[in-house]
C-alpha cells in the first residue's frame, strides 16, 4: 500500500487537548451574582473573557513542562494503514518502499522504530514545505538515521569511559529513542538489540537513580524517586519532536508527583499523567497558600479557577483524599459560588459530598446548608425529599442548615415575608445561592400583593416586604417587568397600584419559574 | 428418578395442557430443601438435561434442564459451603440465574417459544429481581469489599456500588421489557402481552434503586405503543392495579396531583378487596392527592382497616380540620422521617394552608352577622380587621407574628384561591366576599 495519509491531520492527541480547551472555557457558566447586597440585580458581571486573563507570568511556571500546552506537530499514523486520499510524489513512494526493501532491512531497528522514524522525516518534511522538492532518492533510510543516532549518543559515554556498557546512564537523547520503542511495542519476532531486552531496561530502572547521582551535577533531591523522575522530566521536554506523545498505557498504581512548581495550568489529561508534572501534596499545600493570597489580592478568578482545576486534578492523579483534599474542593467551592459559576461549584459539591461519606473532616454542614439552597433554587423536589431524609436530627439543629430548611418551607407555604426575612440573615456564602433565586420570588410576592391588595399600596411597602435595598430599586423592579403605568406619586409619596396590575406580573412569574437547567447539575 | 418423577410429570402435563402459570411454576426455583437434596443425589446436570429433552424434544426442555441444573448448583453451594470463606453465594446465584434468563429469552427470539409461556418469563424475572436484592444484601454486608474498581476512578462515590446487581438485573429487565415491546406477532401469539407484567417489575425496581426518573422511559413507551397493544383492560387486573398503582406514584411525584388522583383512584377501585397492604400503599398517596386537590381528609371509617394509615394521617388530619397551627407543625414534625422516607412530606406539608384557612374561616364566622334589616336574610360581617386575624394566627401558631406577615398569609390564602377578597393595606382591614368568602366550606 501507498502512503496517503492527510498532511494536515492532526494528531488524536493533539486533537483532544484542544478540545478540552473548548470545553473548559464552556463550562464557566456566567451567571449573575452580585458583589454586595447593594448592588443585587443591578451590576451585570461581564462573561469570563475567552482567552486567560492572567496576571504577569510566573517566572516559576515554565512552560515547556507542559507538551500539550505547546503541541508537538502531529505525528503522522503508520503509512502502511492509511487510507485517505492526499497525492503524495512519486518520490516520496520511492523513499518508502526502498526503506522497507528486504535488502535494506536492518535486524537491529525494529519496524515499529522504522516507522516512527519515517512519519518523523516526511511530516517533517510537508510540514516545512519542502516535501515535493527534497531529493527523497538520496534521503538516509530511516533506519540508516536511527543507526546514526544511536552512534551519536553512545559515543560521549564511551568516551566519558565512566559507564562501561551504554546500558548504564543514557542521556536525555538516548531516552528518546527508547520511548520510541515505549510508544510502538516492537514485534515479539523482530530481532532485538541487545540494550533492548527486558533484562537490560530492567537494569537501567533500577540503577539508573544511582547512577545518575554519582555524575549529577544537578540539585540535590529529596530522594532518589525524584531524579530519576525529574530526569524523566528533561527528557520530556526534549522530546517534542518525536513519536513520544502517544499514549503510554495506564499504570497500576496512583501517579507520585514530583513537579516543585507551585502554579500549573489546568489541561485536561488525554493520556496518563506524568509524574514530573503532577505536583505531591506537600507542593500543593504551599500552593493552596499562595493561591489564597493570590484570589484576595487579584480577584482574577479565571485565573484562580484555573489554577484549583490543577490542583484538584494533581490530586486526583495522586488519589490524595484526606483533610487537604476536602479544605481544596471547599475553598474552590467557595469561590465558584462567589463568582457564580455553577458548573464547578456543582463539580466541587459533588466530590465534597462523596468525600465527606468517607468520614473526612471539613464543613459539611455549610455545604449541605448549600445544597439544600441549590435544590430549592433548580426546583428538584426528588433531590430535596432525599437530602432530607439524609439528614440528622443533630444536623437539623445546625444553624446553616436550620436556615436552609427555613427557607424551603416558608417558600413551600409562600411565605415570602419570612423568605426574605431569611434572605437578610444568610450564613456562611448561601446569599450567592440565594440571590440567584430570589427573582423569581420577588415576581411571586408581587403577584401575591397585585391579586390581594386594593386599591394601592406605598412603594415603600413593596420595598421593605421584598427586601429591595431602596424605592429606587424597588421602582426598577416593577419597571423591568412591565409595570410602567403602575406607579404613581401621590402627595409625595409613591404608591403602587396594585388593583390597576392585574395578572401583569403573572408571565414574568410563570417564565422565571420555568424549569432551571445547569450544566453539571447534582 | 426422583428428579424425573416430581419436576417432569408436572412439566410435561403442563406443557400438554398450555398451562403457562403451571408450567412457570416448575421454573421456579422455590423448591423445598429436601426435594433439592433429593434431586441432586440423584441426577446430575447432563441427566437432567439429557432425560429432559429425551421427553420433550423441545427447546423449552433445554432451557428447564438448564434452569434446574444452574439453581440447583447455586443453591447447592449455598447449603454446601458453609464452612468455606464468606463466598458471595447470593452473586452467583444471582449470576446463574441471569444465564438461566438468557437462555429463556434465546428461546423466545430465536427458538420460537409461544406466547402461552410467557408465565415462565415472569417468574425467571421476578425471582432474578429477589436474587440480585440479596446479592447487594449479601455483598453490602460482608467484609469482602471489592474497592479497587472503585478506587481507580476519577469520579467516586463510596455508594456507587451499593445496588450493583439490582442495577444489573434493571438493565436485563428493561432488556426484557423491549422485547416483549417490539414483538411484532400477531396479538394473540404476541409477547407484547408481557409488557405490564414486566413494566411493573421494572417500575418496581427503579423505584427500589432511587432512580424513578428512569420510569418515564416505559410509561413513554407504553404510551408510545398503544395502538398496537391489546387494550388495557384485557390485561389481567393485578397488572391493572400495579400499573395505575406506580402511574399514580409517578405522577405524584412530579406534582400532578390530579393525574396522579386519576390513576390512584383507578388502582384503588381494581383492586382486590381483600389486598390491605395494597389499599395501603394505595391510600398513602391517594389521600395527599384529595388533600391538595379537594381539600378533602379521609374519614375515620376509611382508615378503619389501616393502623398504619390512621398513625401516619390521623393526627395531621385532626389538626387541619380544628385549625391547629402549632399541632399541626409539630403533628408534621413528628412523622417527617416516616413522611420524607414515603415521599409525601413536601406535600402533607401543604396541609397548613388548609389548616390556617380554616382557623381564618373560624375568625370569619365568630364575627358574627351585620344587623339585619328586617325581611331579609342576615349578611355575615365581612370587613374583618387585620389585627383579628393577626390575634386568631398568633394563637394558633403559639407565637407573636407581626401584622405584616399576617397579611402575607392572608395574601397568600387570597391568591390561593383559599378566600375571597381584598385586604387594604390603609384600613388594615380585609373585606371579604359576601357571598363564598371561604370557597367550598358553606360560607
Amino acid at each position: 500500500m501507498m502512503p496517503t495519509w492527510p498532511a494536515a491531520a492532526p494528531a488524536p492527541g493533539v486533537q483532544a487537548s484542544s478540545t478540552a480547551y473548548a470545553t473548559t472555557y464552556s463550562a464557566y457558566t456566567p451567571v449573575q451574582v452580585r458583589q454586595s447586597f447593594g448592588q443585587a440585580y443591578t451590576v451585570p458581571q461581564p462573561s469570563y473573557p475567552v482567552t486567560h486573563t492572567y496576571g504577569p507570568a510566573p517566572p516559576s511556571m515554565p512552560s515547556a513542562t507542559n507538551p500539550a500546552s505547546n503541541p508537538s506537530p502531529p505525528p503522522p499514523a503508520v503509512p502502511e494503514q492509511q487510507k485517505t486520499k492526499i497525492d503524495w510524489p512519486d518520490s516520496v513512494r520511492r523513499y518508502v518502499q526502498r526503506a522497507f526493501m528486504p535488502a535494506n532491512l536492518d535486524s537491529t531497528v525494529t519496524r515499529a522504530e522504522m516507522e516512527a522514524k519515517l512519519k518523523e522525516t516526511i511530516t517533517q518534511a510537508n510540514e516545512s514545505g519542502v516535501m515535493y522538492t527534497l531529493d527523497w532518492d538520496s534521503m538516509p533510510l530511516p533506519q540508516q538515521m536511527i543507526r546514526e543516532e544511536r552512534a551519536r549518543v553512545l559515543r560521549p559515554h564511551l568516551s566519558k569511559s565512566e559507564t562501561p556498557t551504554p546500558t548504564q546512564a543514557p542521556t536525555a537523547k538516548k531516552r528518546k529513542s527508547w520511548d520510541v520503542n515505549d510508544a510502538a511495542p516492537a514485534d515479539s519476532s523482530s530481532t532485538t538489540p541487545p540494550w533492548r531486552t527486558g533484562a537490560g531496561r530492567l537494569q537501567d530502572r533500577v540503577t539508573f537513580a544511582n547512577d545518575r547521582r554519582q555524575i549529577a551535577d544537578e540539585p540535590l533531591k529529596p530522594s532518589s524517586k525524584f531524579s530519576r523522575a525529574d530526569k524523566r522530566q528533561k527528557r520530556n521536554e526534549g522530546e517534542y519532536k518525536t513519536y513520544r506523545e502517544d499514549t503510554p498505557p495506564p499504570s497500576a498504581g496512583p501517579v507520585v508527583g514530583t513537579c516543585q512548581d507551585l502554579e500549573k495550568r489546568y489541561l485536561r489529561l488525554t493520556s496518563a499523567p506524568k509524574p514530573s508534572q503532577v505536583r505531591p501534596p506537600h507542593i500543593l499545600r504551599q500552593t493552596l497558600e499562595l493561591l489564597k493570597k493570590r484570589w484576595k489580592k487579584d480577584q482574577n478568578y479565571a485565573y484562580i479557577c484555573d489554577q484549583f482545576k490543577s490542583m484538584r486534578q494533581d490530586l486526583t492523579v495522586q488519589r490524595v483524599r484526606d483533610e487537604f483534599t476536602v479544605e481544596v474542593y471547599e475553598i474552590h467551592a467557595r469561590i465558584a459560588l462567589e463568582k457564580g459559576d455553577l458548573g464547578e461549584y456543582n463539580q466541587c459539591q459533588t466530590q465534597l459530598k462523596a468525600l465527606y461519606k468517607l468520614g473526612l473532616k471539613g464543613k459539611p454542614n455549610e455545604f449541605k446548608a448549600y445544597r439544600i439552597l441549590y435544590y430549592i433554587h433548580t426546583a428538584n423536589r426528588t433531590e430535596l425529599n432525599n437530602a432530607l431524609a439524609d439528614l440528622t436530627a443533630a444536623e437539623k439543629k445546625d444553624k446553616a442548615i436550620k436556615h436552609a430548611l427555613d427557607v424551603r418551607s416558608a417558600l413551600a407555604l409562600g411565605n415570602y415575608h419570612r423568605f426574605f426575612q431569611l434572605y437578610n440573615d444568610t450564613p456562611n456564602m448561601g446569599a450567592y445561592l440565594m440571590d440567584m433565586f430570589v427573582g423569581r420570588e420577588r415576581l411571586h410576592a408581587l403577584c401575591n400583593i397585585c391579586k390581594a391588595y386594593k386599591q394601592d399600596v406605598p412603594l415603600r411597602f413593596v420595598t421593605e416586604e421584598l427586601y429591595f435595598e431602596s424605592d429606587v430599586e424597588a421602582a426598577q423592579f416593577i419597571l423591568d417587568h412591565g409595570g410602567q403605568d403602575l406607579l404613581d406619586d401621590r402627595n409625595g409619596s409613591i404608591v403602587f397600584l396594585t388593583a390597576k396590575a392585574g395578572n401583569r406580573f403573572e408571565g414574568p412569574r410563570a417564565k422565571a419559574f420555568a424549569r432551571v437547567d445547569i450544566k453539571g447539575q447534582i | 428418578m426422583a428428579f424425573d418423577s416430581v419436576f417432569f410429570n408436572e412439566f410435561s402435563d403442563a406443557w400438554s395442557r398450555r398451562d403457562g402459570y403451571r408450567l412457570a411454576r416448575t421454573l421456579s426455583p422455590e423448591v423445598s430443601a429436601e426435594e433439592l437434596k433429593t434431586i441432586y443425589n440423584s441426577t446430575n446436570a447432563h441427566d437432567i438435561k439429557s432425560s429432559v429433552r429425551r421427553g420433550l424434544q423441545g427447546n423449552a426442555a433445554l432451557v428447564v434442564g438448564i434452569a434446574r441444573d444452574e439453581i440447583n448448583a447455586a443453591r447447592e453451594s449455598d447449603g454446601g459451603n458453609d464452612s468455606e470463606s464468606p463466598q458471595l453465594v447470593w452473586t452467583k446465584v444471582f449470576e446463574a440465574w441471569t444465564d438461566v434468563l438468557n437462555q429463556l429469552l434465546r428461546g423466545y427470539q430465536n427458538h420460537g417459544f409461544e406466547a402461552w409461556t410467557i408465565p415462565c418469563l415472569y417468574i425467571v424475572c421476578k425471582n432474578l429481581r429477589a436474587f440480585a436484592i440479596k446479592a447487594d444484601d449479601e455483598r453490602n454486608s460482608s467484609s469482602v469489599e471489592d474497592t479497587t474498581a472503585n478506587n481507580l476512578q476519577d469520579d467516586f462515590d463510596p455508594d456507587t456500588n451499593k445496588n450493583q446487581k439490582l442495577e444489573e438485573c434493571a438493565r436485563t429487565l428493561s432488556r426484557v421489557f423491549m422485547i416483549c415491546q417490539t414483538d411484532r406477532a400477531p396479538i394473540e401469539e404476541s409477547r407484547k402481552w408481557g409488557s405490564y407484567y414486566i413494566a411493573n417489575l421494572l417500575l418496581k425496581t427503579y423505584f427500589k434503586l432511587n432512580s424513578a426518573s428512569l420510569s418515564k422511559n416505559i410509561l413513554n413507551s407504553l404510551r408510545a405503543s398503544g395502538r398496537d397493544m391489546p387494550d388495557f383492560s384485557a390485561f389481567p387486573k393485578s397488572q391493572r392495579v400495579t400499573f395505575k398503582y406506580h402511574e399514580g406514584v409517578l405522577a405524584f411525584l412530579e406534582e400532578n396531583y390530579v393525574q396522579a388522583e386519576t390513576c390512584l383512584t383507578e388502582a384503588w377501585d381494581l383492586c382486590h378487596k381483600d389486598a390491605v397492604r395494597n389499599k395501603e400503599r394505595i391510600l398513602t398517596y391517594l389521600i395527599p392527592c384529595h388533600l391538595i386537590n379537594n381539600h378533602t381528609l379521609p374519614t375515620k371509617k376509611l382508615l378503619e382497616p389501616y393502623p398504619r394509615l390512621q398513625k401516619l394521617f390521623l393526627p395531621l388530619c385532626q389538626c387541619i380540620k380544628r385549625g391547629e397551627l402549632h399541632k399541626f407543625d409539630l403533628a408534621l414534625q413528628e412523622g417527617e422521617d416516616e413522611f420524607v422516607k414515603r415521599r409525601i412530606y413536601l406535600t402533607l406539608e401543604r396541609g397548613r394552608d388548609i389548616a390556617l384557612r380554616n382557623l381564618l374561616r373560624k375568625v370569619f364566622i365568630a364575627r358574627g352577622f351585620e344587623e339585619a334589616k328586617p325581611g331579609e336574610k342576615p349578611v355575615r360581617r365581612t370587613r374583618v380587621p387585620v389585627a383579628e386575624f393577626a390575634a386568631a394566627i398568633s394563637l394558633g401558631s403559639e407565637e407573636k407574628i407581626d401584622n405584616d406577615e399576617v397579611e402575607c398569609l392572608l395574601a397568600n390564602m387570597i391568591y390561593k384561591g383559599h378566600m375571597k377578597g381584598y385586604i387594604s393595606r390603609q384600613h388594615g382591614m380585609v373585606v371579604l366576599s359576601k357571598s363564598g368568602a371561604f370557597p367550598g366550606t358553606g360560607v
